[in-house]
């Protein structure tokens, strides 16, 4: 079953279960599916994502690494082209200095290389984000920076029924997939879950679409165009504003590539106004991405120039008053409205 | 009848409290018995809660609540 | 190679000093994260990893090094960066995000960088060595006198970075020292899970240099290892890695439940704990008494103290500060 809208199903799961679950499903009838990452194993992964699979799968599927991203990731890419499909975790997002070649030369080209005759069907799972005071080196999302290299595509869930359906996608997609969630979301209590993340998943196998965005609420003023935790800053945000008279629509792209532009400028059509929020970096990233897809397809819906609000362009402080100042928020999105509005 | 759902006695080592992380199921819906419906966490670990018997449930603890052993944190009714 | 009493006796205040200092963290890291333990909360928010039962490996090494000379420490700084003097007010001023911290608040407990003792260190695995192998580079082409010391734990010796840098040391015949904190726990997964040889000093003989094994987290073995190995890197004859046996007393980080380690593991190892077991080694060797060792714990105390009280009294920047010391 594919399914773009959210189910009905009262039985809640948080995202790290989610990922556990769809995992778990395709390991149950594709014996080509396996794990490896560091602390992936008993541990469960230190975000919960692999949790219980290493009961149900023993070691051989479920494989704990040494601390060596460029070996496991660039074993997962022969694997994937030797009729197996890795899942591998990279721990966070920042540790990709140490192993990019294996991901941007070698999973995401040798496809292309081959003129399409090798696929690397494998899920690279990496955490994003910060808000927690991890400093500089563990709170980067570097959503733009993997969404800018051609050859893999890109998701970025923003709920649980989201990441179970992705994955098992991701899972299943004859192309590398990077599957970026983020911590905040994850439904680990240590790092003060978004409640919002924590939705009804149905038990039974379905996937979501790479490369539909949603839109997860409808109005008619204002587009804010978000991904991962930006989501659910968009949603107070929507919230906010509509006590104030204004409608606004919120747009999850949950996937960055392929990027549903379409959903996106059929929305800035109906609103207007777009706004994009991204905890990424401000320059070179998404959020002008979006705005580019925008206005080199009809500036003419523009009825006010677009806006971002982003993380600045500076390393990620630790202490949390610089922190949580550089974090995009609710109160940020409404200034950026009201400003837009004042214009 | 009414069944309490409470922390069990040796959900986890020590006396420490805990707090409800999650609901994974809605307030009023039906359960099963053995489904997981909640998460608790003492201090950095998580912690599984299962219905005990099937019924409807009533939430009496809601998410960010302190808990500890023995605490009613729901009751299933049917 | 033996530390005279003057050298036995700073290893043992910068051990004990260190010691205080994360049992301190360790208390006031838990502020505010009780019962739900939220890591963005507190006093000291993010990760913390403390280094209790390490400290061998700190004061050992440093105890050859001067304020000139390099070191680059890991994501498990703090018995490292109090052995090598870094400024401890400035330093707990730093892992509290104060504004009269090293960095004023940037960088963390994972960042520490003091210039003044040629202190730095980095969050991510096996990042120590290039930049501790570069260091040794530069002295050697500017004349300038001083060595360079890479601290890594033995998870980091399956990264690339650690044999590509390795390599380089040698084939450059560079004054820098590699030494390896074996606490034998990469997070959960075990040294002998994911390691192919049983003690990564062998490793060295694949890069014509010597690999020095110091067993049982022993003080004074690490110094006379360490002593060696610096004066072979001043003396201009090149690179040495050293694998220390030592041990993680606490979790990876605060918070790790601990659930992999095998029953009774932690509490043998703490039965080991190398501090009181120097005291006893130095009371043994008529250095130290009852009254001696209450005055000099006393003093450590007082100073990690003070440094918590200046790092408490301190204000925060304010949040624009974030946008200062990079360009925008």
């Amino acid at each position: 079953m594919t399914a773009t809208t959210t189910a009905t199903s009262s039985r809640k799961l948080t995202i790290a279960r989610a990922m556990a679950e769809a995992t778990a499903q395709e390991m149950r009838q594709d014996p080509s599916v396996f794990v490896m990452g560091e602390d992936v194993g008993p541990m469960g992964g230190v975000f919960g994502n692999t949790r219980g699979l290493h009961e149900e799968f023993g070691g051989e599927r479920v494989r704990d690494t040494p601390i060596s991203e460029t070996a496991f990731i660039g074993a997962a890419v022969g694997a994937a082209s030797d009729g197996m499909r890795p899942i591998v975790e990279l721990m966070f997002v920042d540790f990709f200095g140490v192993c990019m070649d294996a991901i941007y030369n070698m999973m995401a080209k040798n496809t292309y290389f081959s003129g399409g005759k090798v696929n690397v069907p494998m899920v690279l799972m990496t955490s994003t984000g910060g808000g927690y005071s991890d400093g500089g080196q563990h709170s980067q999302c570097l959503y733009g920076t993997f969404a800018h290299l051609p050859g893999m595509k890109v998701v970025v869930p923003s709920n649980a029924y989201d990441a179970k359906g992705l994955m098992t996608a991701a899972i299943r997609d004859d192309n590398p997939v990077v599957f970026m969630y983020h911590k905040s979301l994850q439904g680990m209590g240590w790092l003060g879950t978004e409640k919002g993340a924590t939705v009804a998943t149905p038990e039974e196998s379905y996937t979501v679409e790479i490369g539909k965005a949603a839109v997860v609420k409808e109005g008619r003023d204002l587009t804010l165009v978000s991904l991962g935790a930006g989501v659910h800053h968009c949603l107070r945000a929507a919230k906010a504003l509509g006590e104030e008279g204004f409608d606004v629509e919120v747009v999850d792209l949950r996937s960055l590539v392929p990027l549903d532009r379409e959903t996106v400028r059929a929305s800035v059509a109906k609103t207007g106004r777009l706004i994009v929020v991204d905890e990424d970096y401000h320059s070179y990233g998404v959020s002008g991405e979006i705005i580019a897809s925008v206005a080199e397809h009809d500036h003419a819906c523009l009825k006010a120039a677009p806006r971002r609000v982003a993380y600045p362009d500076i390393p990620i402080p630790f202490t949390p008053t610089m922190e949580q100042w550089a974090l995009p928020n609710a109160d940020k999105i409404v200034d950026a409205f009201h400003q837009m509005m004042s214009q | 009848m009414s069944t309490a759902i409470t922390v069990p006695e040796d959900l986890w080592e020590g006396d420490n409290e805990g707090v409800i992380t999650a609901w994974l199921v809605d307030d009023g819906s039906q359960v099963n018995q053995g489904d997981l419906v909640a998460e608790v966490m003492v201090e950095k670990a998580q912690y599984e809660i299962e219905a005990p018997s099937a019924g409807r449930l009533t939430i009496a603890k809601q998410e960010d609540e302190v808990v500890e052993k023995g605490t009613t944190i729901a009751s299933l009714d049917g | 190679m033996q530390p005279t009493n003057d050298q036995r006796l700073w290893m043992y205040r910068q051990m004990v000093t260190s010691r205080h200092l994360e049992e301190r963290i360790e208390t006031i890291y838990m502020e505010g994260k009780t019962p739900a333990f939220n890591m963005a909360k507190g006093p000291i928010p993010g990760e913390m990893h403390l280094s209790n039962g390490q400290e061998p490996c700190a004061v050992g090494v440093c105890a050859h090094l001067n304020a000139e000379d390099v070191v680059v420490a890991t994501h498990r700084p703090h018995h490292i960066a109090v052995a090598k003097g870094v400024d401890l007010n400035a330093m707990v001023a730093e892992i509290f995000g104060k504004a009269t911290g090293l960095s004023g608040g940037r960088g963390g407990h994972m960042h520490i960088f003091d210039p003044t003792v040629n202190f730095s260190c980095s969050g991510i695995v096996g990042e120590s060595l290039g930049p501790a192998a570069g260091a040794a580079l530069s002295r050697k082409m500017q004349g300038k006198p001083g060595v360079a010391v890479a601290f890594l734990g033995e998870g980091a010796a399956n990264q690339g970075a650690f044999h590509e840098a390795l390599n380089l040391a040698a084939v450059w015949n560079l004054p820098v020292v590699f030494v390896i904190e074996d606490n034998a726990w990469g997070i959960s997964v075990a040294k002998q899970a994911c390691t192919a040889v049983p003690r990564n000093d062998v490793r060295a003989s694949g890069y014509d240099m010597p690999g020095v094994h110091v067993a049982d987290n022993d003080v004074e073995g690490v110094f006379a290892a360490a002593g060696e190995a610096i004066a072979r890197a001043r003396d201009g004859q090149g690179p040495t890695l050293i694998e220390i046996e030592t041990s993680r007393l606490a979790g990876h980080f605060m918070g790790d439940g601990e659930d992999y380690r095998p029953e009774g593991e932690k509490e043998g190892l703490q039965q080991r704990d190398p501090i009181p077991r120097y005291r006893q080694m130095l009371i043994e060797a008529g250095l130290l008494d009852e009254a001696a060792d209450t005055e000099l714990v006393g003093e450590a105390h007082e100073r990690v103290e003070a440094a918590i009280r200046f790092a408490q009294e301190s204000d925060f920047l304010p949040p624009q500060a974030a946008l200062e010391t990079v360009f925008v």
